[in-house]
């Protein structure tokens, strides 16, 4: 069991659906600016992808609260990070 | 929601459940908010729960506490890619007096303790995010919650949110955390039929087994990893600094799916079925990483203060402290009907550094800086003992003197007399 899909398909979720707690505060800094990308490879969900146009797009559904990206994104602090809405994100079963 | 309370507790982990349950018990109005469905749901640990922090809090809780298992056996073991060298203690006395330690799940954990707090007369209110602080001046009166007219006022509040503490964080109390002071966790809980982890662990009834995990598992990186028993279930985590997994070597689900595949650890998991994957970051940044702890009507406990022994493996148990310190500072100016200002709560701070929570934190607070600077701790000397012990066990007609001469020889060769002496007096400095 490798890909990461396959591990979050274990978990169980309340997605809040058009609410995501996390945004990009600035795509173009992160196709333009961001030299490494770091949330691309760090982020323990697998959230963050690289676009063809050499952008970051995320997808917080699988999203795991642990506050990765919002402290690696140190050079640019480009990630707007709240916690969900109460009752909403990740529930973890056994923690 | 418009009336007034003693304290305000964010967060239902250990930190706030301690907290609450000292303060409620002690009569005091106390409201506690927790953002997930129920306590528990947004927490994660290893988790192995020190008996004696709970102890003094609630003496009896092994009576219906959900406890996994007793530890009897704690493995350490120092990693190469197809080997490992390690140390085993293993005692049958843990059997025969109120065992130190247990491994727990956080989330029937946690609700259990929440529910002592809800039987001590605490009013604990789920699914509500804290948004903000509520400050009049420097001071916090209370919270703001993402409910619908959701502010609320208390003499005092206990941020007890976790490693992120964004509340504090927005506040201006302290900045954000660096990469450098916070590890990030990722782990898996894989069950299994009970006779079939007993029988492959050596255990029976409630009986466990801790396995610490270094070396080149973590690929040179700072960090850890772990094995620990449950009841039915075995959870396997490692975790490293953040900021080496920024280094991007790889990411950290496939740096557990390594550890899980290592020639040692595959035939412990074999067979098992995996039902929850969980990450979590851990503040490691150690005693000059702690934020101001108290101002006027707030304080912070547990991991939103920072306060983990990384090289002890604790958490938990100094969060259960802090909370239960952070209680009785408020439970006695209460009492003497003072103020919650600063200069009051100052109490709490003195109160943890006559405790073993800041007494152990200072104690390897020169610790994080040597590892930053000495990566070969993680890297150079597991595969340096690993390759020891092959060359001792392999018995090919070799002396035993050129062999250890041959060992001696590797040691010089890739650290220098100079650097294992420099590296022996750091060592002993840091954890002196």
């Amino acid at each position: 069991m490798s890909r990461i899909e396959e591990k979050l398909f274990q978990n169980r979720y309340r997605v809040d659906e058009g609410r995501s707690h996390i945004q990009i505060i600035n795509p173009a800094v992160c196709a333009d600016d961001c030299k490494t990308q770091s949330c691309t490879f760090v982020c323990p969900a697998g959230c963050y992808a690289t676009d063809e146009q050499g952008g970051v797009v995320l997808t917080t559904d699988g999203c795991l609260e642990c506050g990765t990206c919002r402290i690696i994104c140190t050079d640019h602090r480009n990630v707007q990070w709240e916690y969900p809405r109460g009752g909403h994100g990740i529930l973890f079963k056994f923690g | 929601m418009a009336e007034k309370f003693d304290a305000i507790v964010v967060g239902a982990g250990p930190g706030g459940n301690a907290a609450a349950y000292t303060m409620a018990k002690a009569g005091l109005q106390v409201l506690q908010l927790e953002r997930g469905e129920s306590p528990g749901t947004k927490n994660v640990q290893g988790a192995i729960l020190y008996s004696d922090a709970l102890e003094r809090i609630i003496p009896d809780f092994r009576k219906d506490a959900p406890l996994e298992r007793h530890i009897i056996e704690q493995r350490m073991w120092i990693l190469d890619d197809d080997s490992f060298i390690g140390t085993n203690y293993r005692s049958d006395a843990f059997n025969n007096e109120q065992p130190n330690r247990y491994t727990i799940l956080r989330a029937p954990f946690d609700k259990w303790f929440s529910g002592k707090v809800k039987e001590a007369g605490g009013l604990v209110i789920c699914e509500t995010t804290v948004t903000d602080l509520l400050k009049d001046g420097e001071r916090v009166v209370g919270v703001r919650t993402d409910r619908a007219g959701g502010d609320i006022y208390a003499d005092v509040v206990i941020l007890a949110d976790g490693v992120n503490s964004l509340l504090a964080k927005k506040a201006g109390f302290h900045g954000e955390i660096e990469a450098k002071n916070v590890a990030l966790a990722v782990k898996e809980i894989h069950f299994l039929p009970q006779e079939v982890l007993e029988s492959r662990f050596n255990i029976k009834g409630d009986e466990g087994v801790v396995i610490e995990i270094a070396g080149a598992v973590t690929k040179g990186m700072i960090g850890t990893g772990f094995l620990y028993t449950n009841k039915e279930s075995i959870t396997i985590g490692i975790g490293c600094l953040l900021s080496d997994f920024k280094k991007g070597q790889i990411a950290p689900y496939t740096l557990l799916e390594e550890l899980k595949a290592h020639p040692s650890i595959q035939p412990l998991l074999q067979g098992s079925e995996m039902k929850e994957y969980a990450a979590h970051l851990i503040p490691e940044g150690g005693y000059k990483a702690i934020p101001t702890l108290y101002g006027d009507g707030w304080m912070l406990a547990g991991d939103s203060a920072g306060l983990v022994n990384a090289v002890h493996r604790e958490g938990s148990n100094l969060a259960m402290t802090s909370g239960r310190l952070a209680a009785e500072t408020i439970i006695a100016l209460k009492a003497e009907g003072k103020p919650c200002n600063a200069a009051n709560l100052a109490r709490y701070k003195n109160a943890l550094d006559h405790s073993f929570v800041m007494k152990d934190l200072k104690k390897y607070k020169e610790l994080p800086e040597i590892l930053h600077h000495n990566p070969h701790f993680f890297d150079l000397y597991p595969k340096l003992l690993n390759r020891a012990a092959h060359t001792m066990l392999t018995v090919d007609g070799e002396d035993k003197h050129s062999k250890e001469k041959a060992i001696r020889g590797s040691f010089m060769q890739q650290r220098s007399l100079w650097g294992l002496m420099g590296d022996a007096y750091r060592m002993w400095r840091a954890t002196r």
